[in-house]
């Protein structure tokens, strides 16, 4: 526990801190200010406790996925957190919020934190959720805590639902297309398309994957390549309007990659000014653009939420004088 | 609002004093709105008048979540009881609170499609209900809980501002308000409508029904199952004492001679299905089960998944009095926290029952007695402090699914640092700064450090 | 003694589950926690805990139906139905002088005496011809070619046909069926003697126990002997079947175990042969059926060796009938019933359908909502072969 109490109080005498994680995916929700001194500060890094038998796993937030993923594979199960760079830490990819590419059959990653310790901006080191895999006891600081860039309190230790690995996982290329494959496959890892294939990764026992690939006529793949660019985005949308969204990005020739039946959308251009106008047609549709990587110029967010006067005020309440990666999420914004 | 929609005759105010739990409360009055708009207005003239405010379903919450403290204003939420919208394609449904669970998956088995969620009074409880306590139910270990099956919310806080947390798009911006308000107990707000996913039907369902001559040996059966690798989609126990009581009313076919059974369901396609049935008969009979059967109809089915759904409310056969808790543990501390159970009720000489979702830990030893032997209710509060404590030794948490409400504010010390309540206390009051919505729930009264309210925290350091 | 003379261990009985709830129609339709069983119940609590007996308090306990799908429900087995009957009759006697006069009218001068209601019915033929009787009152076109033609009883009956009081005014047809399909089965049908032409149900919802003890003696001394006594009303023979703790004499007692609902007796006896027919039927309960006489199964079987049958997905809800409750209260009658017709037409998928009911109240309520409503015994004499008459 020292090491948290020393972090405790690094934090509590700073000015501003940035929250380091291995750096994958610093282009998400904003540049940090640099008008501030900046303290860096990272979490410490090492497996607490795993038992098969519990099906979750106790782990420091500095831990990088990869070294997760080994450790849960000796006992044949894992936590899809997924992330495209698995030197990414735990902490990163759950202050991130971004979820894994299987999310249609186990569910976004914020369903998969049980327990968090942070430290808010006043230093103090706060504990919210418990270990098990049910919990009512209190508010849901898990949930809050994934998808909010670091700005309400550093993650220093989490507790992680798992599940066993299936016996079989495989990914097919169908040229069905993506809606009736939805609806024709009971419980797809993911099926995700880019306009001109569809691709679909069954996972569960050896026998149903076999058979669903040959009742639908896939052919065995390899998992589906990214659209490639300096300049990459992650749409949000009404999983129901990704046809029109795709057709609308087609016209703006920016290449994309659809989660059917979840409703993200990756694109990348070498062009800034494309990720932009993606963005743009991403609003037409209802859904929104997360800057991923690049286009330092383009805003993070891109849109305002309705709600964002709640939102101030949580951030009021973990880090009145906002020194936590400040200029992250900037609608939240610390009120003087 | 309009007339008979705002009332506060002296018996009806009666009739709203608790839910299905032990604490009472008082109302000062009751409404009924119709409309998210209705909603706001009760809320804002609550907020003219320095009323505060509780949200009500069905009233089958059992830790007084939606019993009325300091007058409130109690809302009736049953009837906004409308299935606004179902897209079968995008598999949402938007619901207004008042729905009850079971009657949205009635409406949409034709599409093959189900609401997951079924907390034991899914034919009763509202969906409403469900967000404010984040209910679990059988179906929770696989499926998860109500958390996970709710897209968006347009809710009215505190003050009476309508705003949507959530969405249909897979994230919004900013902080998941939506699962922060999931679970928060009517404590941040109202919801006046709620997307919630809908899941498809599985192709294969079996149903186990494994019966054991020891309460051990059922117990080490489940964590003989999760350890093998396998997570059914229920997994439930029910001791001897209440296995008799349910088969009383339903007639399923439950062994009246086993000290102990458990229910196991197991969906998905025929593989995965076949495989898990088998693995779960050997480790059942490894450990002891005098046998293992499987439910071949989908009436015997029903028949026995309505026994294990009545459980709680067919007591009264036994005795007028009951205590119902819930609680959590680590699922490898199952069969000791359980021998501690029956320990407790051995030590305070008490009649316990045990039914409960032994695949997420989640117990619910239920006591029943008659209150107006005296002394007893000491006796009994005595227990359930003894379980409270066997359970945060075991590393346990105080709910599952019925919420901390009333009952279990007072306990939420032992569970929680004065930091972690502090902290609690904040984000509550970032949604409802006044203090309207639902006060002297979850918390504890001083969970908020000295008069720190509205410091800003860092000057502290 | 308490004040509404209920049971403590009784009324203790209740944990408060709400599972009840749904299967509740006042509560379907209105919400209202005093329109359920377990508001009911607590109020009838608060009651016996020093509250008054006030005009609030008769009024929650006058707008249940009484269709008792709560105790069906309950699974620690409360006698919901038990308890309300006898708070009713602490009501009835502190009802005002006015109520007083025009209950004593109905429930002893019109009800029990036979000559008076058919009086009143060839009235209200008049007036249905004039048009001025409510629709809302649900009162179905009355036949006045079978109203003339009275029944005949067999001579050596082996079996009795109880014919009430309201049903053998307004659907004497109803009767006539079942007679026709108990003579094709064989039996010799006799009609009950003097005095037993009311069963003394509605009395007892009202309060009225001791007006129904009286009419229960009368109804068992007009069908004496020991063969059974067949009803083709359910809410009749859930009373019939409830003499024996109604009187609680051994007379009563062992009358009661005679009665059988008439697709019980049907199903008894054994089918007798029919054609079979390609006509779709959705079944509704009456909940005196289903809830007290738990013979919903025989109708089925009666029925489903000639028709398709199909059921409705309301966990059998009342249809809002319940006696004079229609009339009593409309306007929640009404709404209970618009939920009831809903699940008709989606059991059937369309418009055009026709229900099985075996209960008078619920037939004329449900006809008076456009449905085409037939008892159990004229869909049975419609296929029955009738050769080897």
């Amino acid at each position: 526990m020292t090491a948290f109490a020393e972090l405790a109080e690094q934090i509590g005498n700073a000015t501003a801190v940035e929250i380091m994680g291995a750096g994958t995916q610093r282009g998400i929700g904003g540049a940090v200010d640099a008008s501030k001194p900046i303290v860096e500060v990272r979490a410490p890094t090492g497996i607490v406790s795993l038992d098969p038998a519990d099906m979750t796993v106790r782990v420091l937030a500095g831990t990088p996925v990869g070294v997760l993923s080994a450790a849960l594979a000796e006992v044949g199960q894992e936590c899809p957190l997924d992330p495209e760079n698995s030197a990414a830490t735990v902490g990163g990819v759950l202050a991130c919020g971004c979820s894994g590419i299987r999310r249609i059959r186990y569910g976004p990653i914020r369903d998969r934190v049980l327990e968090v310790r942070f430290i808010t901006g006043g230093g103090r080191l706060v504990r919210g959720g418990g270990p098990t895999v049910k919990n009512v006891s209190g508010y849901d600081f898990p949930r809050l805590m994934v998808g909010s860039h670091g700005t309400l309190g550093m993650l220093v230790e989490v507790v992680l639902k798992t599940q066993p690995i299936a016996n079989k996982s495989s990914w097919y290329t169908s040229e069905l297309a993506p809606d009736l494959l939805r609806t024709s496959i009971y419980r797809p890892a993911c099926i995700a398309w880019n306009g001109k294939m569809t691709y679909v990764l069954l996972e569960g026992h050896e026998i149903d994957v076999l058979s669903q690939a040959s009742e639908l006529s896939l052919e065995p793949a390899q998992p589906p390549p990214h659209p490639i660019g300096e300049h990459r985005g992650r749409i949000s949308i009404d999983p129901t309007r990704i046809g029109s969204l795709a057709k609308s990005l087609g016209d703006i020739k920016v290449p994309w990659l659809a989660e059917i039946g979840v409703g993200t959308m990756h694109v990348a251009t070498n062009n800034a000014a494309e990720l932009h106008d993606a963005r743009l047609v991403a609003h037409g549709e209802g859904g929104w653009l997360l800057r991923e990587a690049g286009a330092p110029l383009l805003d993070p967010f891109g849109a305002v939420p309705s709600n964002r006067e709640v939102m101030g005020r949580i951030r009021d309440a973990f880090d009145p004088l906002g020194k936590l990666n400040p200029g992250r999420l900037p609608f939240a914004r610390f009120t003087p | 609002m309009g007339r008979g929609r705002v009332r506060a005759e002296p018996l009806e105010l009666i009739l709203y004093q608790s839910d299905a739990g032990t604490a009472r409360g008082q109302a000062s009055v009751v409404c009924f709105p119709e409309s998210i708009d209705d909603l706001s207005f009760a809320i804002r003239a609550a907020n003219r008048h320095c009323v505060s405010f509780v949200a009500r379903g069905s009233g089958t919450g059992l830790a007084g979540g939606a019993t009325p403290v300091a007058n409130s204003l109690v809302i009736v939420m049953t009837r906004m009881n409308r299935i606004l919208e179902v897209d079968p394609v995008g598999r949402v449904a938007w619901v207004e609170p008042g729905v009850l669970n079971l009657d949205l998956t009635r409406s949409v088995r034709h599409l093959g499609l189900h609401y997951a969620p079924d907390p034991s009074s899914q034919q009763a409880c509202t969906i409403g209900g469900n967000v404010g306590t984040n209910a679990g139910g059988p179906h929770c270990l696989s499926a998860g809980v109500t958390s996970a099956h709710v897209l968006a919310a347009d809710v009215v806080l505190g003050n009476g501002d309508i705003v949507r947390l959530g969405g249909l798009e897979p994230d919004a911006i900013g902080y998941d308000l939506r699962g922060c308000f999931v679970g928060s107990e009517g404590t941040m707000g109202i919801a006046g409508s709620i997307a919630v996913r809908l899941t498809p039907d599985p192709p294969e369902t079996r149903t186990l029904l494994a019966d054991f001559t020891s309460v051990d040996a059922a117990a080490e059966t489940v964590s003989g199952i999760i350890a093998e690798g396998i997570v059914p989609a229920a997994l439930e126990m029910m001791d001897a004492p209440i296995t008799r009581l349910v088969e009383e009313f339903v007639g399923a076919g439950y062994p009246l001679d086993a000290e102990a059974v458990l229910l196991i369901e197991v969906t998905g396609l025929i593989g995965g299905v076949d495989a898990e049935v088998d693995a779960i008969r050997r480790v059942a009979l490894e450990r002891g089960a005098r046998q293992v059967k499987v439910a071949i109809t989908e009436q015997d089915r029903m028949l026995l998944w309505k026994g294990r759904k009545s459980a709680f409310g067919a007591i009264a056969k036994v005795a007028p009095d009951y205590y119902l808790h819930d609680i959590v543990v680590p699922r490898t501390r199952l069969v000791e926290v359980l021998k501690r159970v029956y320990e407790i009720a051995d030590e305070q000489n008490l009649l316990v029952m045990n039914v409960f979702h032994a695949g997420d830990g989640n117990l619910h030893p239920l006591f029943v007695f008659d209150g107006s032997e005296p002394g007893i209710w000491e006796r009994v509060y005595a227990a359930g402090d003894g379980i409270i404590q066997a359970c945060l030794d075991a590393g346990g948490v105080l709910s599952g699914e019925h919420g901390i409400g009333l009952e279990k504010r007072d306990y939420m010390s032992l569970a929680y640092s004065a930091e972690d309540l502090d902290a609690q206390a904040r984000l509550r009051d970032a949604f409802d700064p006044d203090g309207f919505a639902n006060p002297e729930k979850i918390l504890p009264t001083g969970s908020r450090c000295g008069e720190m309210k509205r410091a800003p925290e860092g000057t502290w350091v | 003694m308490t004040i509404l003379g209920l049971n403590p261990d009784e009324l203790a009985g209740c944990v408060g589950c709400g599972l009840c709830l749904p299967h509740c129609p006042t509560y379907r339709v209105t919400g209202l926690e005093s329109a359920s069983p377990r508001g009911r119940i607590n109020a009838m609590r608060a009651v016996e805990g020093g509250a008054p007996i006030s005009s609030e308090f008769t009024a929650i306990l006058e707008a249940c139906i009484q269709c008792r799908g709560c105790e069906t429900a309950c699974p620690s087995s409360v006698q919901y139905g038990h308890m309300a009957e006898t708070a009713m009759v602490a009501i009835a006697t502190r009802r005002p002088i006015t109520r007083r006069v025009f209950d004593r009218i109905l429930y002893r001068h019109v009800l029990p005496k036979h000559y008076v209601l058919l009086l009143g019915t060839w009235a209200l033929v008049v007036a249905q011809r004039l048009h001025i009787v409510p629709k809302r009152f649900g009162v179905p076109p009355i036949s006045t070619s079978s109203l003339r033609r009275s029944l005949s009883s067999d001579a050596f009956p082996t079996v009795f046909l109880y014919t009430g009081c309201v049903m053998d005014a307004w659907q004497r047809d109803v009767h006539r069926a079942a007679m026709k399909v108990m003579r094709a089965m064989g039996a010799s049908v006799g009609l009950p003697g003097h005095g037993g032409s009311c069963c003394g149900a509605l009395h007892v919802h009202a309060g009225r126990r001791s007006d129904a003890q009286r009419l229960a003696v009368a109804v068992v001394a007009s069908m004496p002997g020991e063969i059974p006594v067949v009803v083709d009303s359910a809410g009749c023979g859930a009373a019939l079947k409830d003499y024996g703790r109604l009187l609680g004499t051994p007379e009563a007692i062992a009358f009661s175990a005679r009665v059988r609902d008439f697709t019980e007796w049907v199903v008894e006896t054994g089918l007798p042969k029919m054609l079979s027919s390609n006509k779709t039927v959705v079944v509704q309960d009456p909940c005196h059926l289903r809830h007290v006489q738990h013979a919903e199964t025989s109708v089925r079987t009666a029925l489903s060796a000639s028709y398709r049958l199909l059921e409705t997905d309301d966990d059998a809800l009342c249809c809002g009938a319940g006696g004079i409750y229609s009339i009593t209260h409309p306007e929640i009658a009404r709404q209970v019933r618009d939920r009831k017709v809903a699940a008709i037409r989606a059991a059937a998928g369309s418009d055009e359908v026709t229900v099985a009911s075996a209960n008078p109240g619920c037939a004329m309520f449900l006809s008076a909502a456009g449905l085409d409503v037939r008892h159990p015994a004229e869909l049975l004499a419609a296929v029955i072969e009738e050769d080897n008459e």
